[in-house]
């Protein structure tokens, strides 16, 4: 407990002394953290929109005309056994006749003067989530393209794995560019951290030849680098919240709705922990590594 | 106390700082070690602080050959050793009190014992007229009392000081010297490298002379 007392007041009056210069390495970091968080939010928001969209996926099975009642009974039971499956409703070809004319009533007219329902009786099943695992949801819908009695199978998941692909390469980016971000608001601590340990030598000569420990010689340059990083990410934090919160009302909740998605949310508390973690930890290693040679 | 066997300590290119020396010197004991500039007396005290490792021989303090202690044990040995240097060596943004303080504190002693243990030594270099001063502030006699006390604060059990009076006037030189004696009467073993033989001779304590190195006389 001491030994933190001291650190600290070493650390803060040392940072006092150097404001210029720390005020430079936190905004290098606080920067970084910007960044690392705007990516956090914007991809756990696709994320989340992807998983939602998701949930409601379905799979049409379309029935061959005058496929009888047993062989449809088979293929529902088969169905409801996957484990994929959460529900199968079947829509005669009456049922899809009005609903076709419910949902386009424009173009019903021109079925009207058919003489037989050309639309095809058909199994809606609903999924379960794929945002984890879509290979089980794949085999599934190649093993009912086989199936006797059906004529066609339409599952549109496609796109919706593009899209968790591209968020997925959106936070890899978002990492790499925060990443080589932290990586240069690292460099810039160690450097104020090493300016303020030549800036101490004296000091430093002093402890040494009295014998002090060496978490007494390092620990002040540790603790340091723990508040420029610490600092950084409260800034980068408090910054966010700010573009966040102002923005939602007039910008994100209109474009939310737009994309169908029920809310848009700022970075979990999770996050927030690990985005301060990841300053206050950058910051430690860069004041430990600055004071190697204290 | 402390105790060399054929010490010798070679620079680079094979210059010779220490050659051959061997010393006794006893626990209580003052002694002063003098010899030209390059005689090898800083060298000695370097050696004596671990801030160097000699080339060969043997060097014993307290019946413990430095040369075999760990980086732990390094640091244990020096908080029972207090030093002086010639330039002060006094940090410019302490206060000369927190100069002084400062060994408790980095020491990790609680924060009463600090004060306690400052203002004892304080009040025995008599600078209690100038406990807020900065050390640019203070003469250099000044400076140097508060280097004694810097010293002497941790109760060392060894003193050694490195021409601690070469910036000073003889008066003041006399008053840093008083300072070593009464540490010295409470039992520190302290040891004085200098060249002021004027000084050697009026306080009157074992000389140990050194010329390139090696142990010239011992009086």
């Amino acid at each position: 407990m001491r030994l933190l007392r001291y650190a600290f007041e070493e650390a803060a009056a040392s940072l006092w002394r150097g404001r210029r210069s720390s005020l430079l390495s936190t905004a290098t970091i606080a920067i970084a953290l910007f960044v690392t968080g705007a990516f956090l939010i914007v991809t756990s928001n696709l994320e989340r929109m992807a998983e939602e969209w998701s949930g409601a996926a379905e799979m049409s099975v379309y029935l061959e005309d005058g496929l009888g009642g047993p062989e449809r009974s088979a293929l529902e039971r088969d169905l409801r056994t996957d484990a994929s499956v959460t529900s199968v409703e079947f829509i005669s070809k009456e049922m899809a006749l009005a609903r076709f004319r419910q949902t386009f009533p424009d173009l019903a007219q021109t079925l009207g003067g058919m003489q037989e329902n050309p639309l095809p009786a058909s199994l809606d099943v609903r999924l379960r989530s794929s945002s984890g695992e879509s290979a089980p949801i794949d085999a599934l819908v190649t093993r009912m393209r086989t199936m006797p009695g059906v004529a066609d199978v339409r599952y549109d998941q496609d796109w919706l794995d593009r899209l968790l692909r591209g968020v997925r390469v959106l936070r890899l980016v978002g990492f790499s560019l925060g990443g080589a971000l932290l990586l240069a608001a690292a460099l810039t601590i160690a450097n104020v951290v090493r300016l303020a340990l030549t800036a101490r030598r004296d000091e430093l000569d002093i402890m040494h030849l009295v014998g002090a420990p060496p978490a007494y010689v390092r620990g002040p340059f540790v603790m340091e680098g723990a508040l420029h990083g610490g600092m950084g990410a409260l800034a980068a934090l408090l910054v966010l919240a700010a573009v966040f919160f102002s923005a939602r009302p007039h910008v994100l909740t209109p474009l939310a709705s737009a994309l169908n998605l029920s809310s848009v949310s700022f970075l979990s508390p999770l996050l927030v922990v690990l985005i301060v973690g990841g300053g206050l930890g950058v910051g430690c290693l860069a004041g430990w590594v600055a004071s190697r040679r204290a | 106390m402390i105790e060399t066997y054929h010490l010798s300590k070679v620079y680079s290119r094979g210059v010779y700082a220490l050659r051959d020396v061997t010393l006794s010197i006893d626990k209580g004991e003052f002694l002063f070690l003098t010899g030209a500039s390059g005689a090898g007396k800083s060298t000695l005290l370097r050696l004596l602080l671990c801030a160097e490792q000699p080339t060969e021989g043997t060097l014993k303090v307290g019946g413990r050959v430095l040369s075999d202690l760990t980086p732990a044990e390094v640091q244990s040995h020096r908080r029972s050793v207090g030093f002086v240097f010639q330039d002060f060596r006094l940090v410019p943004r302490f206060t000369v009190f927190q100069n002084v303080a400062f060994v408790m504190r980095v020491l990790g002693v609680d924060l009463a014992t600090q004060q306690r243990k400052t203002f004892q030594v304080w009040k025995g270099v008599g600078l209690q007229h100038r406990m807020n001063a900065y050390p640019e502030d203070l003469s250099g006699g000044e400076q140097q009392r508060v280097a004694v006390a810097r010293a002497l604060v941790n109760d060392p059990q060894i003193v050694l000081a490195d021409e601690p009076t070469g910036n000073l006037d003889p008066d003041l030189s006399l008053e840093i010297m008083n300072l070593f004696r009464e540490a010295n009467s409470r039992g520190t073993t302290v040891l004085v490298a200098t060249h002021d033989l004027w000084m050697i001779r009026r306080v009157g304590r074992r000389v140990v002379g050194l010329e390139h190195g090696r142990v010239v006389e011992v009086s």
